[in-house]
């Protein structure tokens, strides 16, 4: 191989492709033989090779990136392989998934971190990306600007540039979205009512989830001791392990544009008629929006709620760029990702590593089959 | 006074709207504002909306940081080479489950479809131990060769559809005409599904301009070092005084192409998000 990095992937990039191409052709002919055997027509022996030739891509992809990994890592964990380790591997049974489950701290936190977006961050990303939606489906001109302006977070979303600007704007003392709050909270004194009731709201609630974590209250004890916040309180962002997660949040809002659109779609499934009757028949928008839109988009509702709680358990970039230097408040907002990722990679332990991408993978799966299960039961899907 | 009430109305909502567009942009003003600033002026405690005298003394400075300018280079190289192999490899699989009719592609595509559900990290542990033992650690190897075999369900999923649309004797007649599958792949279907490629292609692109997880995991020395990699480098927590300005003018080099492309695409993106995100 040459030492050039960049002469290296373009020769390993050329291997890889004729390696596709020979594997294409393999399997296509290999399909055809198949095919030959079982007496099929000559034009579905031509079919049948073109189909495998041309999925050939995909289908030597999925062994090899996806099917074999898979395997390997679930024998991985029952094992306590890692890299690195002169030591041999040694089988130990169910004890990496015990661990992880019944015993592991970060497990948990990053486990109850999840539960905090799901219960908090959600139901607040999904509220304004509904709001924004039913704004954007009112028929105004200049619509398309607007939700060009709202789904460009969502592209520049989680970059680390763009990441570094948050933290920039995040920071407690000199931090632009702090100056802001200060600065009206002076100049209108029940915005600073409303400041100080939402800073209270916000650091009892993280004080109890942080609780759930370690099992002990004394933060949310001391949190409700010192009372309601004073005039000057400004929120402590990426400082405070309260407020952490409320950063994370802060950022989900932000990137709601694709739900928005999700919205969007929906609200333009729902008939006009009904929206017209209701209005011969006397009925205001805002009963119109909660008798008729509302209950029309439970299902994509629904549908943001579970991708929403799955893409929680995944986020990895913004924790890792705000508060990975920070090692004694990562813990407060780690994501099972992150924990995978720490885990894996910085202590090589493969075999605990491979326990714990098992459990993030049923995890998914359980949410994906709730989901389904579900969606009957809640869902309004017919109008008539 | 009933007459008013629809310009009331959407006065109401053009302000209601231009404010929540004022909130969203802001990061991005406020990127462009501070790299034009002094570094005294960004960790001032006073708010500076834009800069006294705006200098370009961060820009000239960057131009000249070997490093940044690699990882630029690194992030445009690699993120060249795996969209091309990426995209052709979905078109390809793409079309084999679109316009041909094989025994066994309904369970393929039944499996492709439930890959969705699978979190790509959940297979980096062990893929991680697999380029290991190819001796691809250190290597851009592994950010673009898993590209190359059709990487991306919901793409594929996405593609199908459009190409399921062009009516089927097309390639029949291309068929009496005595052409081939590779012919009337590249020739006749691929050109008509421009729009959905180009789709494709930034949503792609996007997604590995974006990405962290795996170069940081693979790329172990600064001289590989991509956009985001190398830029998440110039936060260090043990300098006393951020040099906000050079990093937000790193932000804002490594954002614009992210902004270019999502002006040029937004057409294709905003309606076939709506399209792909359901079946999801």
């Amino acid at each position: 191989m040459p030492q050039n990095p960049y002469l290296n992937v373009l020769v390993t990039v050329a291997l890889t492709v004729l390696f596709i191409i020979v594997s294409s052709y393999g399997l296509g002919y290999l399909a055809r033989y198949i095919a030959r055997l079982f007496g099929s027509s000559p034009k579905k022996q031509e079919n049948t090779f073109a189909g495998y030739f041309f999925a050939a891509p995909w289908i030597v992809g999925f062994l090899i990136f996806v099917v074999i990994p898979l395997g390997f890592s679930l024998y991985w964990s029952f094992t306590n392989y890692r890299i690195a380790s002169g030591e041999p591997t040694v089988w130990v049974g169910a004890q990496n998934y015990q661990t992880i489950l019944f015993e592991d701290d970060s497990f948990r936190a990053s486990l109850i971190n999840t539960l905090y977006l799901t219960v908090i961050g959600l139901p607040l990303q999904i509220g304004v990306a509904l709001f924004l939606a039913v704004l954007l489906n009112q028929q105004l001109r200049g619509e398309r600007i607007f939700r060009m302006s709202f789904y460009l977070p969502v592209i520049l979303g989680f970059n680390t540039a763009v990441l570094l600007c948050w933290r920039l704007m995040l920071n407690t003392g000199t931090g632009i979205i702090n100056q802001i709050i200060r600065s009206i909270s002076t100049a209108f004194p029940p915005f600073n009512w409303l400041n100080r009731v939402v800073i209270y709201i916000q650091e009892v609630s993280a004080a109890f989830f942080l609780g759930l974590n370690t099992g002990k209250y004394n933060l949310l004890l001391k949190v409700i001791e010192a009372g309601f916040p004073a005039e000057n309180r400004v929120p402590l962002w990426v400082q405070s392990p309260l407020w952490t997660k409320m950063s994370v949040v802060l950022l989900m809002v932000w990137g709601c544009g694709a739900m928005m659109l999700i919205f969007l779609a929906g609200l333009n499934n729902i008939p006009k008629e009904l929206h017209e009757a209701a209005e011969v028949d006397g009925a205001n928008p805002w009963q119109r929006f909660w008798k008729i839109s509302f209950p029309l988009l439970t299902p994509y509702i629904f549908y943001n709620l579970v991708v929403g709680m799955i893409s929680a358990l995944q986020i990895f970039e913004p924790i890792f760029v705000l508060y990975r230097d920070n090692q004694p408040i990562v813990s407060s907002t780690i994501s099972m990702v992150y924990y995978l990722w720490q885990k894996s990679f910085s202590h090589f332990e493969i075999g605990y590593g491979s326990a714990i991408s098992w459990i993030v993978l049923v995890i998914i799966l359980i949410i994906t089959v709730i989901q389904f299960r579900l969606q009957d039961r809640w869902v309004t899907y017919d109008i008539y | 006074m009933k007459k008013y009430f629809p310009i009331i109305k959407s006065v109401v909502l053009y302000t209601v709207l231009t404010g929540a567009t004022v909130l969203m942009s802001f990061p991005l003003f406020w990127m462009i504002s501070s790299s034009l600033k002094t570094v005294q002026e960004t960790n001032s405690p006073g708010v500076v909306w834009i800069p006294q005298n705006p200098t370009l003394e961060a820009y000239t400075a960057i131009f000249q940081n070997q490093d940044f300018l690699r990882s630029y280079f690194n992030s445009v190289f690699y993120v060249t080479l795996a969209l091309v192999g990426t995209l052709i490899s979905i078109a390809a699989v793409a079309y084999a489950f679109s316009r041909v009719d094989w025994p066994g592609r309904n369970v393929v595509f039944f499996l492709m479809l439930s890959t969705m559900m699978i979190p790509p990290q959940a297979l980096i542990v062990p893929q991680y131990v697999f380029f290991n033992k190819l001796d691809w650690i250190g290597t851009f190897n592994p950010l673009i060769v898993p590209g190359y075999f059709a990487g991306g369900a919901a793409m594929i999923f996405l593609l199908r559809q459009a190409m399921s649309q062009i009516p089927k004797e097309l390639d029949e007649s291309a068929f009496v005409d005595g052409a081939n599958h590779i012919q009337i792949w590249w020739e006749i279907i691929l050109p008509l599904v421009k729009a959905p490629m180009a789709t494709i292609a930034t949503f792609l692109f996007v997604g590995l301009w974006n990405s962290l997880l795996t170069p940081l995991m693979y790329l172990q020395t600064v001289d590989l070092y991509t956009l985001p990699v190398y830029v998440s480098t110039l936060y260090n927590i043990n300098q006393t005084v951020q040099p906000w300005p050079t990093i937000m003018t790193a932000a804002v080099l490594t954002t614009a192409p992210l902004i270019v492309v999502f002006f040029f695409a937004q057409r294709y993106i905003l309606e076939s998000v709506v399209v792909s995100g359901l079946k999801g």
